[in-house]
């Protein structure tokens, strides 16, 4: 674990910002996570250790992103590259946020930071320099479709850092793609501040090529009255593990998460969600699919916390799982912890296999096996699909990759 | 007992089947011959072996023949899957039609027709060629054009889904349909649409065996022959009049008749 060593000894950064100095000290008491808690204790070790088995590449090459654009609309942007955003436009405005204005905000954010429960930002924020962070603050109406692309490079572990304010008022539809190489580490993390009466509509695509690894997180706040969309899907990656936080700072905010992961091969994706209600009348409403094939592992971990101020608190939570084969393995741990006396709470979980009666209905209309559990599992996809914010040009291209893969 | 086409050869013959699911036997020996232009009715009580007999010869995986064989168009087809029987003319009518969320009824439709025309050797249809077609078949069925653009089946009355099976039906022009308790569920209104979407699809060249319960969808659509099933067996077959004497008798003598042989 090459940047372990470097943590430990205090070589990992030539010359850290105050941030990185910041994390690096924080790591340097605990390098690597708590294995023996829930949140680590399945991660597969040694796919973890091949992870944290590249060493750091700061002149990464240009990236060329791997699609055409969809709309002459869309703001696209690439992470890492040096570019100074300042949109004014008539009705919307998305400015780049200074090194002063992220250094005060992730400042507060490590206060609330859990060494373990945060490890994955501590190593991410330690290793973004400047140029792999973007911090945006988007206000006003009618903005375009954004789309923010994140990469790794071949034999090298990348930190990318992505921070967005969105103003009152605003609604907008953010894609973020994350795309692993061969032989690579991806560190993503990001932070969104939803403030009154805004909506985001996010989706999170990520998938890699041979060997490649991901380790993503989202922290989220939500303020008053604020509504916060999230589709994602994660394929093809050796390993992957996906952490997403959400605060309703002071409840009265609305959330909706439909997340999918699929695995194959000995890949190991994982998905953890904590939801903090921190006042009356939130709602929640979020399904996790995982779909596991060949010898691979599929993880979902996933807790609401209703402490007794959220109050008429109105949450649900669904995990739902396929087997496609005797050796993969699915491990799926819905919660909840309500203090509360006054919500609606739910949660539940299924883990089945194809489903036989509707291939044999499929079947007996001429429709051979393999298309028939094909258009099944694409029935499968398309609930979660359908719900991450990209046009229908971009659904080919799914449509595409995940039937390649 | 109606005049039928015996001078042709029988599409379908079913002899001296036995099968079973999980080691145990449901069929105990049926046998049924279909011959072009014939109309079967097969009643019986619950749990008789009427709609087990009609997935075994839609090749249902989970039962096992264990003797007899199944004969179509003079084929033994045993061993074919499936989707082999369907491309070749068998359709099966659910009793319970299965909901496919996320998957759209038109493209359904179209991939299922496409399967059935690539075994004829008939040009497969695009997307447009296939709108127009399914668009007449949609009349004899009166569905609205809109059930095309839903989930198969999803969120569709039980209504709805009969009648989207018979739509299936039109399209995929079988040589044999085996309709299970296409009745069930069904208002008097939506019987005869059904009914009478059944009867414009049927044809000299085609065979019918329909499965029910009750004497009302035999009021609709005449059978050629009427065969009463209990234990796994065929045990009574008759004309029309036989289904007439099962409403007033109920099925309780079947038991008996299966007790004492």
């Amino acid at each position: 674990m090459k940047i372990i060593e470097k943590i430990k000894t205090n070589k990992l950064i030539d010359n850290p910002t105050e941030i990185q100095k910041f994390c690096l000290h924080k790591l340097q008491s605990r390098p690597l996570p708590n294995f023996k808690s829930e949140l680590w204790r399945l991660s597969n070790k040694s796919k973890f250790s091949e992870f944290l088995d590249y060493s750091v590449n700061e002149k990464e090459p240009k990236f060329d992103i791997p699609f055409s654009k969809n709309s002459q609309n869309t703001i696209r942007l690439i992470i890492g590259e040096n570019r100074q955003i300042n949109l004014i436009e008539e009705n919307y405005s998305i400015e780049q946020l200074s090194e002063d204005k992220l250094d005060e905000y992730f400042k507060e954010q490590i206060s609330y930071f859990d060494q373990n429960q945060n490890w994955s930002d501590l190593l991410n924020l330690s290793l973004s320099c400047t140029k792999n962070i973007l911090g945006l603050k988007i206000n006003g109406s009618k903005i375009p479709p954004i789309e923010i692309f994140s990469h790794a490079s071949n034999n090298s572990l990348s930190a990318k850092t992505l921070v967005i304010i969105l103003e009152k008022n605003c609604d907008i539809e953010l894609l973020q793609v994350n795309l692993g190489k061969e032989n690579s580490s991806l560190s993503q993390s990001t932070f969104f501040c939803i403030e009154e009466n805004s909506s985001l509509n996010h989706g999170v695509v990520s998938y890699g090529e041979k060997r490649s690894n991901l380790l993503n997180s989202l922290n989220v706040i939500q303020h008053k009255n604020s509504e916060y969309n999230l589709g994602t899907l994660h394929f093809k990656f050796n390993y992957a593990r996906f952490e997403i936080c959400i605060k309703q700072s002071v409840g009265e905010a609305k959330t909706n998460i439909k997340s999918m992961q699929i695995t194959k091969k000995d890949e190991q994706i994982s998905t953890y969600t904590r939801i903090d209600f921190n006042g009356p009348d939130g709602f929640l409403d979020q399904i996790n699919k995982s779909l596991a094939d060949d010898k691979s592992h599929a993880i979902f971990e996933g807790s609401i916390i209703v402490p007794k101020i959220a109050q008429k608190t109105d949450a649900s939570q669904l995990s739902r799982n396929l087997l496609l084969s005797n050796f993969a393995q699915i491990d799926t741990k819905p919660q909840l912890e309500i203090i509360a006396d006054d919500v609606k709470c739910k949660h539940g979980a299924t883990i089945s296999q194809l489903n036989e009666e509707e291939l044999f209905y499929m079947r007996t209309r001429g429709i051979t096996l393999p298309e028939a559990s094909k258009l099944q599992l694409s029935s499968y996809f398309q609930e979660i699909i359908s719900f991450i914010p990209v046009s229908k040009d971009r659904w080919n291209l799914l449509d595409k990759l995940l039937n390649e893969n | 007992m109606q005049n039928t086409m015996k001078e042709s050869d029988p599409i379908l013959e079913v002899q001296n089947l036995f099968a079973s699911t999980d080691n145990l036997p449901i069929l105990k020996g049926v046998s049924l011959t279909v011959y072009p232009g014939e109309i079967h009715a097969i009643m019986g009580r619950n749990g008789c072996g009427k709609s087990t007999l009609s997935k075994i010869i839609a090749g249902h995986p989970s039962y096992n023949v264990t003797n007899g064989e199944i004969k179509f168009s003079g084929e033994n087809i045993n061993s074919l899957e499936p989707e082999e029987r369907s491309q070749s003319g068998i359709f099966l009518g659910f009793q319970y039609p299965i909901e496919i969320p996320g998957v759209s009824n038109l493209e359904f439709l179209r991939v299922s027709t496409n399967a059935r025309r690539k075994f004829l050797n008939k040009e497969e249809l695009d997307t447009f060629d296939f709108e127009e077609l399914v668009k007449e078949k949609l009349e004899l069925v009166k569905m609205d054009h809109a059930f095309l653009s839903r989930s198969v089946n999803q969120g569709f009355s039980g209504g709805e889904k009969k009648r989207n099976e018979i739509l299936q039906m039109a399209l995929l022009e079988p040589k044999i349909a085996i309709l299970d308790e296409t009745d069930s569920g069904l208002d008097i209104d939506a019987l005869r649409i059904v009914a009478s979407g059944i009867k414009k699809i049927s044809n000299a060249q085609t065979g019918i065996i329909l499965i029910t319960h009750y004497q009302r969808l035999l009021d609709e659509i005449e059978p050629n022959y009427v065969h009463v099933m209990a234990d796994g067996q065929i045990i009574k077959t008759g004309g029309s009049d036989l289904a007439l004497e099962l409403e007033k008798k109920g099925y309780e003598w079947t038991d008996n008749f299966v007790k004492e042989t």
